[in-house]
């Protein structure tokens, strides 16, 4: 187990040296004349030029990049050329914003889709007919248009919770909860609809399996044979797609955020990527990458926990 | 079982605390209250469309849509009032030596920092060289120039030659004045030290989205800060500033999307507007170098008939400007009514101005175009073509647009433009070397209109500019189509005199309503 962990991370390490590198590379081919856009129309060539050497622009790339990767292992991710902010400050700042929502939003989603994939499987009929209308409208209504609704009717019209921005939970809780719930529910409704096809599919796919019927033979509950064995065999593939979109939410997060104007990674990947503000770029990239690299070995883990028959190798 | 119950419990308690909490859920915007003394209100909160770069002036000292951040912070060594006259600020008087070369600005002697230190003449000469010497947007409008501090309350600025700008300089970005004991901090770029009526309170703030500022409570001219806190968010999206105004968070807005304003109006909230930019072309070419037909009047005339200015407003910002065709603004000396009607929209004769010179069948003219306008391409390539001109377009991406368009790579293209104060749109736009003049066009009288203008009695150059402003509407140098509408919102609660000089407000300009 513990090697399995730690070659885990190894790989994880690799795969993060080699997104940054592509990341880096990309980014300068893309970024155009950064100088000029942090400066803006008035100023002079010779100010952008002396911005350019500020910057350490005028260097060649591979000489750049090698500076960030030496200067990371001081825990040195620069600073932002766009805002002055320290780039570990900045990412720090957002990460627990996102993942508010995105944490948020998968736990919301885990929990209604077992219960009503669930109730879908068993109860059949016009249950499962209505289940799997709403799962088809939820998935193909695009999440900008629900957040928009639910800013109107609940932030505008209602006046229940906050229409834009964030209020940390050390400052205020009701305050965090009236600035996340919409973003949440936003979120939530497109895997809603994806987690809960999967619970019901692997719910009904169990319930046939001869292992029920041995346990139905000897007298146990429908509940328990449901809750207690069913839900365990049907979980491992039902995590397996949480953990996809978890990270998918992590990606739509960033129009929610937009929507709210929230400050969170999402909206920070946006500004950062479109002004070429590489430092924090490269400072989100790596953060993103450790999110995925942890969520997908916590994934691992406990599809192990739930089925010892997954071995972890 | 027993799990879900918890969970469901738990998910309950959430709900209702999330009920409960909605009575304070609007709350960020409320000017009610008169706290604090001089009966000023509690907090005003606006939002802005961009944050600053840096609090450093010596990278990141702006005005335009980043000054109230800067203006919340540091002092101005002058003042610009609401009419967009130069008042004293920092220095209480400012008088010019006979050749206007030489500027001696006397200092208040009761300013201090908000780190203790004292504002004096050393500190003002210290921030004007890092402005200087910096890479702020502006920096270079004080090259070349020499401070010294003559004694703790006089400050002297020598020039090689007259710079009519350099008043109206001194009432923006170049005239910040930061503490010279945060010039070596690296944090100066996210913690500023100045001497301004706030401060910004960096634990409550998020660099890049929300800035959060307290009253200074040491601040020197206590009678112009009218609120005890100060907030400013930054949002991005327009959908998202139009939501904040609606659900009451926020005082004040920056609108950039002025076919919302109908919607606003009717929420209740009112609207203040200036007109700083204008859209239009740029034809750089005007010596045919990359583009010959350029060079000749007649087709640089042919191009402004071309337009049909009334519709391409009505389409491009629904009716939100003013139609114009010279590039200076109402507020300058040089601006006459007059010369707005110079190039009637007429296709007909401007085919015949370019058969005149040479092109009855037209030409093709390479420009530039970017995504984010494409509708004002189209529109710009289909008045052109009516009268034989066939648009050859290059998107260049939207990052090196500026970039290219100043290399220059392209004779002529569409652009919105500030309208500066004369003496810097003249170096902006107009003089040899200015930014966007790329092919450094010149004039022997334009060159004779902009040395009156820097030399000459103040009657001569406002004489000399109305000239070249005719001179350029008649040579046809540019083809603007209208100034757009800058536009801000303010809520019931809440007065505000615009800036007719700046494209956000002062912060000075709000007040609460009693």
């Amino acid at each position: 187990m513990l090697v399995f962990i730690l070659r885990r991370l190894l790989s994880g390490v690799i795969l993060i040296a080699v997104i940054s590198f592509l990341a880096y590379v990309l980014l300068y081919a893309a970024g155009g004349d950064i100088p000029r856009r942090i400066l803006g129309e008035n100023a002079t060539a010779e100010t952008v030029a002396k911005k350019a050497e500020e910057l350490g622009l005028d260097r060649p790339l591979l000489a750049q990049y090698w500076d960030w990767v030496t200067s990371i292992f001081t825990g040195d991710l620069g600073r932002s050329w766009f805002s002055g902010e320290l780039v570990t400050v900045s990412v720090a700042n957002r990460i627990a914003v996102t993942l508010s929502i995105v944490i948020g939003a998968t736990l919301v989603s885990a929990i209604i889709s077992v219960v009503v994939g669930v109730l879908a499987a068993r109860r059949g009929g016009a249950i499962d007919g209505s289940v799997q209308v709403f799962s088809l409208i939820g998935f193909a209504i695009p999440g900008f248009l629900i957040a928009l609704l639910l800013v109107l009717v609940f932030a505008i019209n209602l006046g229940w919770f906050k229409a834009t921005g964030y209020i940390p939970l050390t400052t205020s809780v009701s305050g965090w909860l009236s600035s996340v719930t919409l973003p949440i529910i936003a979120l939530s409704i497109g895997a809603i609809a994806v987690v809960t096809q999967q619970v019901r599919g692997s719910v009904i796919d169990a319930m046939s399996r001869d292992y029920v019927r041995t346990l139905r033979s000897r007298g146990l509950s429908a509940n328990s044979v449901v809750y207690r064995h069913v839900l365990r065999n049907a979980g491992g593939p039902a995590l397996a797609v949480l953990a996809v979109q978890f990270i998918g939410l992590l990606g739509g997060s960033v129009i929610v955020e937009q929507v709210f104007a929230i400050p969170g990674m999402g909206q920070l990947s946006v500004r950062a990527t479109t002004l070429g503000d590489i430092p924090v770029v490269m400072g989100l990239v790596i953060a993103f990458a450790v999110i995925v690299i942890i969520v997908n070995l916590l994934i691992d883990l406990a599809q192990a926990a739930l089925n010892p028959k997954v071995r972890l190798s | 079982m027993i799990r879900w119950k918890k969970v469901a419990s738990a998910a309950a308690i959430a709900a209702a605390a999330a009920l409960i909490m909605t009575g304070c859920a609007g709350g960020g915007g409320t000017t009610d209250g008169g706290g604090g003394d001089s009966g000023r209100a509690d907090r005003l909160t606006l939002t802005a469309i961009i944050g600053p770069t840096s609090y450093d002036i010596g990278a990141g000292a702006e005005y335009g849509n980043r000054s109230p951040f800067f203006q919340a912070v540091f002092d101005t060594l002058l003042q610009k009032n609401s009419k967009g006259e130069i008042e004293p600020w920092l220095a209480t008087a400012w008088e010019y030596n006979e050749d206007n070369t030489v500027l001696t600005l006397t200092l208040r002697d009761d300013v201090t920092f908000t780190d203790g230190t004292p504002l004096d003449a050393a500190a003002v000469v210290g921030s004007l060289e890092r402005f200087r010497d910096g890479t702020s947007p502006q920096a270079a409008t004080l090259a070349g120039k020499e401070f010294a501090a003559v004694d703790d309350t006089t400050v002297t600025i020598t020039q090689d030659a007259p710079d009519p700008s350099l008043v109206n300089l001194l009432s923006i970005a170049p005239g910040l004045i930061q503490a010279p004991s945060s010039f070596d901090d690296p944090d100066s770029a996210t913690n500023p030290v100045g001497s301004g009526p706030y401060v910004l309170d960096t634990a409550a703030s998020v660099t890049g989205t929300t800035y959060v500022y307290t009253a200074n409570p040491d601040y020197w001219n206590p009678d112009v800060v009218k609120y005890d806190n100060l907030t400013i968010n930054v949002i991005e999206d327009p959908t998202a500033t139009l939501n904040a105004l609606k659900a009451g968070e926020a005082n004040g807005a920056k609108i950039v999307t002025n076919d919302t304003i109908p919607e606003i109006e009717s929420s209740g909230w009112t609207i203040e507007s200036n007109e700083l930019d204008f859209q239009g072309l740029l034809l750089f070419d005007r010596a045919g170098t990359m583009a010959p037909e350029l060079a000749d009047v007649k087709v640089r005339q042919a191009i402004n008939m071309a337009f049909d200015r009334e519709a391409l407003l009505q389409a491009l910002q629904s009716g939100y400007g003013t139609v114009t065709e010279q590039v200076f603004p109402t507020t300058s000396v040089g601006y006459d009514d007059a010369l707005d009607s110079t190039y009637a929209y007429d296709p007909d004769a401007a085919k015949e101005l370019l058969a005149d010179a040479g092109y009855p069948d037209g030409f093709t003219l390479n420009m530039m175009s970017t995504p984010a306008f494409q509708t004002t391409f189209d529109l710009v390539a289909q008045q052109l073509a009516d009268i034989g001109i066939t648009v050859n377009y290059t998107d260049p991406g939207a990052s090196n647009f500026i970039t290219d368009m100043l290399a220059p790579k392209y004779p002529a293209t569409w652009m919105q433009l500030e309208q500066n104060p004369d003496w810097q749109l003249i170096n902006f736009m107009i003089a040899p070397q200015a930014t966007f003049n790329p092919f450094h066009s010149e004039d022997p009288k334009v060159n004779e209109y902009i040395t009156t203008i820097q030399m000459g009695t103040e009657d001569e150059a406002a004489q000399a500019t109305a000239d070249l402003n005719a001179y350029l509407v008649d040579q046809a140098w540019f083809a603007p189509f209208f100034r757009v509408q800058g536009t801000f919102a303010v809520d019931a609660n809440t007065n505000l005199e615009f800036w007719p000089t700046n494209a956000y407000p002062s912060i000075f300009g709000f007040s609460p309503k009693s």
